[in-house]
This record gives structure tokens, sequence and C-alpha cells, in this order.
């Protein structure tokens, strides 16, 4: 088959020596950017573009460009390697997409298992860049059109359902779930409306013109909120971290983890090709089918090992599944992709409909690099997790000062303001209370992130149809993401009026 | 023991990334300095991107630092910084106040700094007059775009429509309403005397995603950048019905007629453009005129410009000021006819 025939010109290009060296010294710079919060993939890789850019200046456009996109591209997916691991190891997410992996990540570490969370991590986002792989080898083209034919109204359906879900993110109260869901409703209506152009909730400020940043957000309530909490609630548990027993994880850890990687990867490649939508959103749907399928929902949100290895193989995935859009349509599904689009743009190789036709070399050597490049990171990042696991150890002391830093370093690098400094603080200082009393504060992050996204699409959607809400339920796949939404609700509670003896949520 | 040089490695580590993470990637030139009549500059110069990294702004101020410091034409190094928020408003309300008076801080910015200006809602106090022009260097043009199987086949036909039923007809952009995309989207309906509260319009993120809602039959009639708009064209997914130009494109949209000879007679140039502080000196304001002309005339510029799919036009800073104060009377003019002008 000619794909093959492309498949294997690609590696011929991948195989190439200096190739080989720029894939890994992709990934290698893409992992310690995953790793360091506050530099994400993003920016991360609009840094090495003018770098890459002087690295290739001697080779011919083409040979340059496949170069240059290579080491760009193990940026962007080294990255996602490496956002668990201040998430696993001090509850500070780096990247939005891994701030899911914080509950029960952390758990795990401070129970003594960041071993097996950080390696956990790094097979399961190995899995799903090789499953991503390979979707985009043989589905590119189908999906490329799946892609298209989801508007508002089937994002806005989407969306709707993992809101739904929300529940799935709940501790002991599913009020307090909800009234944390409002709250991050309510956060993500600050800044200017994109539909209508309307300035919300801004009182004039243009810091607030473009919303409240998610990471900000994020950062304070689940970092510093435990910072707080191990300054104000001061015991004597220094040194009590549990000793870590081993790196590897378990026989048991493999066993529970394998179902959830391959959900998580198959998940993520799908969200992922849908513009837009991303590898946050997936990391969320996948923990939120984790729970729900588990048979031990309870154990969620204290160290599951599923909670960790679904959905970072669902963020993996989804940056393996965004490559759809770029590389058929040129239509970026995210910021990071958008800058991947503009170096290629930069070496006048046109990301589109025409991409494959007039640079297979570029292309598939791509395509064929994220092979070996995946294969690298797993092989870097095993025995990296030795050292990673140690931080853990770390007395609290020293502990808790690098954290505080990483959180306001990674804060400011991203929003470059000290508005967002202060945001955080006060994020902190409200994580630490709503802990305190049991409201889970995952609701308001996920609200924070779905709310806008529910919101625009909704409007797009009505405006399309003058207003008539029926466009929801007469396009085919909006209606059946309705109908898992109200069923996801509904079917918990019909079951409990039966008289059977289901648990719809641990409320006291 | 073992242990705990592990664990000192571990934070060593975390520590060294940080470390390695602040120090910026400003390239050292050497500081010897030309003595010209003046001594500007004494210092090192920043060039201000005011939004993320990776959009036209950041490219555009860093091609032109690269440019600046590969020629020699300034030696002294030329820092790009991100100031993003607000679509621009967060950094041009400092750039307008603290930053007034300082010869080293520049900016580069887009029509977008006319438009937050006039505009109602998510308005900026501060506008060009605040600044000093220094030149325009690119341009873009804007497109309207069908997809290639619509029943629409000239821009009349859209405007037919837009005049019967306009309740049929969904106007996407890539930018919210009263921005960029909106505004070359209705230029035609404004000049056709059409209604243009009855004209739909639906806004996406990017042009990326207006792209893809015109490609999946979510919209019918798109507005977007005519530079990006032309691989489309080649492959056959879309047509382009007319660009916003004073005269016809090269390349792909060759064919494709401009506004004037649709009958619609306005132009919109997107020029993007570098900018000094309100208060700059004259020094510092001759030293730029000088190399900014110096520099479009490069063959380093000259690949920058073709490397990032731009159009070279320069003009110097009293053109530039001139015709900021013509695209302005525009955008007042559109924004009033849309009723949204401040």
């Amino acid at each position: 088959m000619s794909t093959l025939q492309f498949l294997a010109d690609g590696f011929a290009v991948a195989f190439q020596w200096q190739n080989l060296l720029f894939a890994f010294v992709g990934v290698i710079i893409g992992t310690a950017v995953g790793v360091l919060p506050g530099i994400g993939p993003m920016s991360g890789v609009a840094l090495l573009i003018p770098v890459t850019a002087t690295l290739t200046s001697g080779l011919p456009t083409e040979a340059a460009a496949a170069s240059s996109i290579i080491l760009l591209a193990g940026v962007y997916y080294g990255a996602m390697y490496g956002g668990s691991t201040t998430s696993i190891l001090l509850n500070t997410p780096g990247e939005s997409s891994s701030v899911v992996t914080t509950l029960d990540g952390y758990q795990m570490a401070k129970q003594g298992r960041a071993g097996s969370a950080l390696s956990i991590a790094a097979i399961g986002s190995f899995c799903a860049g090789i499953i991503a792989l390979l979707g985009l080898v043989l589905l590119a083209k189908p999906l490329s059109s799946v892609a298209l034919k989801f508007g508002p109204a089937e994002y806005f359906s989407l969306m709707l359902l993992g809101l739904a879900a929300v529940s799935g993110l709940a501790g002991r109260s599913i009020t307090k779930a909800l009234i944390m869901t409002v709250l991050g409703l309510m956060l993500g209506t600050v800044g200017i409306d994109a539909v209508s152009g309307i300035e919300r909730f801004t009182f004039g400020q243009p810091m607030l013109f473009s919303g409240i940043e998610f990471l900000t957000i994020a950062v304070g309530l689940f970092a510093l909120g435990e910072v707080f909490k191990t300054i104000l609630e001061k015991s004597d548990d220094d040194g009590q971290i549990a000793k870590i027993n081993r790196i590897l994880p378990t026989k048991q850890d493999l066993k529970d983890s394998a179902v959830p990687i391959a959900r998580g990867s198959f998940l993520g490649f799908f969200i992922g090709v849908l513009p837009g939508a991303g590898a946050t959103l997936a990391s969320f749907f996948s923990y939120i089918t984790e729970k729900k399928f588990s048979k031990t929902p309870e154990k969620f949100g204290k160290g599951h090992i599923a909670g960790v290895a679904g959905p970072e193989s669902a963020n993996n995935a989804a940056s393996g599944g965004a490559m759809i859009p770029l590389l058929t349509l040129g239509i970026p599904g995210s910021g990071t992709t958008a800058i991947l689009m503009g170096a290629l743009i930069m070496y006048n190789i046109q990301p589109g409909p025409l991409l494959f036709d007039e640079h297979p070399e570029v292309a598939w050597g791509l395509i064929a690099s994220m092979f070996i490049g995946n294969l690298m990171l797993l092989v870097l990042n095993m025995p990296l997790v030795r050292i990673f696991a140690k931080v853990i150890e770390t007395p609290k002391k020293y502990l808790l000062p690098i954290i505080i830093a990483i959180s306001f370093f990674g804060v400011y690098a991203v929003q470059y303001t000290t508005f967002d400094l202060y945001l955080l603080l006060a994020c902190g200082l409200l994580g630490y209370l709503f802990a305190k009393n049991d409201y889970p504060v995952a609701p308001l992050v996920l609200a924070l992130v779905l709310g806008p996204m529910i919101e625009n699409n909704m409007r797009r959607a009505l405006t399309i149809s003058n207003g008539d809400f029926s466009i929801f339920m007469t396009k085919p796949l909006s209606l059946l993401f309705l109908i898992v939404a109200v069923s996801w609700l509904l079917i918990p509670l019909f079951m409990k009026m039966r008289g059977k003896n289901v648990i719809i949520n641990e409320e006291e | 023991m073992w242990k705990t040089l592990t664990k000192f490695a571990a934070a060593t580590f975390l520590l060294a990334g940080l470390a390695g993470c602040t120090s910026t990637d400003s390239s050292s030139a050497g500081d010897t300095e030309k003595t010209t009549a003046s001594n500007y500059p004494k210092n090192n110069i920043t060039i201000v991107a005011p939004s993320g990294a990776g959009g036209g702004w950041d490219l555009t101020a860093r091609a032109i630092s690269k440019t600046m410091n590969d020629t020699k034409l300034i030696e002294k190094p030329i820092q790009v910084e991100n100031k993003p928020g607000g679509g621009g408003a967060v950094f041009m309300a400092t750039f307008a106040t603290k930053e007034a008076d300082n010869d080293y801080m520049l900016m580069v910015k887009s029509p977008p700094i006319l438009i937050n200006n006039e505009k109602a809602e998510g308005n900026s106090k501060f506008g060009y007059k605040d600044t000093t022009p220094l030149a325009q260097l690119t341009r873009d043009y804007g497109a309207i775009v069908v997809k290639n199987d619509s029943t629409y086949k000239t821009l009349d036909d859209v405007l037919n429509d837009l005049k019967t039923n306009p309740q049929d007809v969904t106007l996407a952009g890539g930018s919210a309403p009263g921005s960029m995309d909106h505004l070359v989207g209705i230029i035609p309906a404004f000049k056709s005397g059409i209604d243009l509260k009855t004209v739909k319009y639906v806004s996406y993120d990017g042009g990326g995603e207006a792209v893809a809602a015109l490609l999946g039959g979510n919209a019918d009639v798109i507005a977007t950048d005519a530079s990006t708009i032309a691989t489309y064209v080649k492959s056959g997914d879309v047509r382009v019905l007319a660009v916003s130009s004073s005269e016809r494109l090269e390349g792909e949209l060759a064919d494709v007629p401009t506004f004037k000879e649709a009958g619609i007679d306005e132009e919109f140039t997107i020029w993007r453009g570098i900018f000094g502080p309100k208060n700059m000196s004259d020094d510092a304001v001759a030293y730029w005129s000088e190399k900014l002309q110096a520099m479009v005339e490069t063959d380093e510029w000259k690949s920058e410009v073709e490397r990032n799919g731009w159009q070279s036009e320069y003009r110097n800073a009293e053109e530039f000021t001139k015709y900021l104060d013509e695209q302005n009377n525009t955008v007042v003019e559109l924004l009033t006819a849309l009723e949204m002008q401040k």
C-alpha cells in the first residue's frame, strides 16, 4: 500500500543522523519544558524557532523544514511526557493538561508511590503516543473530514456532556461540587465576550479583557493551597512521608493501568483531533470516564493509579491527534500547534490540504520521527523517575519555598503581569479554605475551562439557526451527546428509585 | 550516603532548571558603538510584541531585531519582549503612560491600535496618537471567501442574498465582533447600503477555526487574511470572491477581483508597523527613521518577509502617520455604522 511506502520514505528521512540528533535534542528540551512549570510547550516551541532556523540554515529548504519541525514537534510531545512530573511530586501542574493528574498523582506521591506514578505516566504516555501515531498514519484523511463536521452545535453538546460528568469529580458532597462548578462557570464569564465583543465583569481593567487565566487559578488552588495547608496546619509529620519503596510499578499497578491507558489513548486521540478541544479537556474526560467505569470509584482522589494512567495517556494522545487537523487541513487545534504551523510557514511550507502531496518528505519524515522520539522519551524518562522521585523526600522546609518559587515563576512566565501573581496568592488562600471545608476544587477548574466554550458554541449555533434551539437536536452527533449527558445524570437516580443499591455519591 | 547525594542532585536539578529558564535569549552583540551626531542609542533596545510568543506581532518584532543585529545596522542588542493581554490593550496603557519617555522601548502593532481605541467595548484609552509612529513595514489584505461548491459565484451574489434574506447567510471570521475580520467582512455590505445589524456574524477563535467552519458547512461566507487563504485556493477547497486591496494581488489570488472591481468603493489594508513612545526624542526618531529605511532595503529583511509569507510595504514616519489618520477615519465610519463606536 502506498501509505506504507510513504511511511518507509519517512523513516528514511527520520533516520538521517542529523534528524535523529534533532529529535533527541527536541525531546530532551521538551522534557525539561514539561517538568519546569511556566515555560509551557507553547513558549518552549516559540522560543526555539529562531534557534532551529539558525541550525538548519545550511540545508536545502525542504530538508531544513523537516529537520526543524522534527525538533519542534519533539519539544511539543516531550513536554506532554514531562508535564506530569511536578503535578505528581509537588501538586503543581505545569501545564493545564496535567491539572487533573494532581488529583491522584499527588496522593500517590504522599503514600510513597511517586515512583509508580511517574513511571506509569511515562509508560502510559508512550503507549498513547504510539496509538495516536498509528491513528495519524491510518485515519488522518477520514478523521479530518469528521473534525470538519464538528460545528458549534456538536461542540456545545460535547462540552455539556463534560459538565454533566462533573459529579465524577465530586468529593463527599455533590452539592458542594455543584457550588464549585457554578463558581467556575461564573469566573469563566469574565473578559471580553467573544461572540458579541462586549466587556463583562472587567470593571474597565485591561488586564481582565482576555479573561482569567486558567493556569493561574489551577496552580493557586492546587499548589499554593497545599502550601498554605502545610504551613497553617503545621504538624510534626515532617519526615513522616512514606519512604519510596520502588521505582517501577507493581504487577498489580500495571494490571490496573492497562485498560485506563488504552481507553485514555483512544479518548485523547479523538478529542485531540477536534480543533479547539485540546489536551486539557482530553485529560479531564479520561479521568471522569475512568472513575465512572471503575469498580472502585471511591478509590479515586486517594491515590488510584488509574487516575494517573488514564489522563496522562489521554493528554499525550491528544497531542498526536492534534497533528491531524494541523497537517491535513492547516488548522491548528491549540496554541502550540499554531506555533508549529508558523514554523512550517517560515520555510514556505504551508500545512494544509496539499502538504502530503507537495511535501511528503516533511509530513512523513515528521510522523516517522515521532515514532522514534516517543521511544527515546521512554528510554530517557524511566531513569529520570529515580531521580525525580527523590524530590518528595526533600524536607518540607526546603520543598515549600521551591514550590512557591516554581508557582510564581510559572504563572509569571505565562502571563507576564503582577496582577496574576496577586490572583495566584488569593487563589492559594481560597484553595486552602476550600480544601479545609471539603469543597472540591477540580469542578471549579473544569467549569472554568468548559464554561466559555459551552457558552460561545451555544451562541454560535443559535446565531446560525436564527435562535432556533432545535439545531441541537437535529444534528445527529449533537443529539447523541445530549442523550448520553442526560442518561449520565438520570440513570443512577433512576436505578436508585428502583431500590437498587447504587452509590450515586458518597454523600453522608 | 547515596540517598543524601541523590536528594541533593534532585534539588539542584530543579534549581538549575529554574536558573536556566530565567536567562533570556538576548544575543550578545559587541559593545562597539558608532559615534553619530547624537549619542543614541546608549543602552540596549527592547521591542515589545503586545501578545504571546508566535503571533504576527511577535514574529515581526523578532524579524526586526534579527535583521538589525545580523546586518550590524544596529549594534546594540535588540531584545524582544512579549507583553500579552487584552488584545494589546494592556501593554498599550503602559506604553502610553509609564514608558512615554523611554527612547529604548518600541512596539509592533497593527490595525487593532486604531480599532481598540475607537470601539466602545474593550476600549483602550490610548491609541496611535499616544505613540510616535516610526514606519509601516508589511501589509496583508482581507479576503471574502466561500467554499468551492457554494452557490455564490461573485460578491454580488452574497450581497443580494444579504439584502433579501439575511437570516440565511452566516458570515464568520476569526475574531470578535468589532475587530478586524468583522470589519473586513462587513465593508461590502456597508458600502451597498445593507442594514449591518441584520448581518449574522459568527466569531471563532482564530482564522483557522473560521476556515474549518467554512469547510464543514457551518458558515456560508468567511472574512480572513488573504495570505493564509491562498493554500486552500490552490487545493480547490475554497474560492475567494474579493480581496480588500487597491490593486490585484499576485500569485494564487491573481484572478480575484478587488473590492473596487466588484463595485465596492473601499479598501482595507492589514498593515504592521513599528511605534516609538509618545515623547520619543528627536534624535531617537531620526535614528530609527534612518535605520528602518536602510533595513527594508537589505536582503536579510527581504528574505525574512518572504519566509513569513508577508508582503513588504514601507511607509516612513511622516507617510505612516498620515496613513494612520486616513485609516482611523475608515474605522470610525465602520464602527459608527455598527453602532459600536465609543
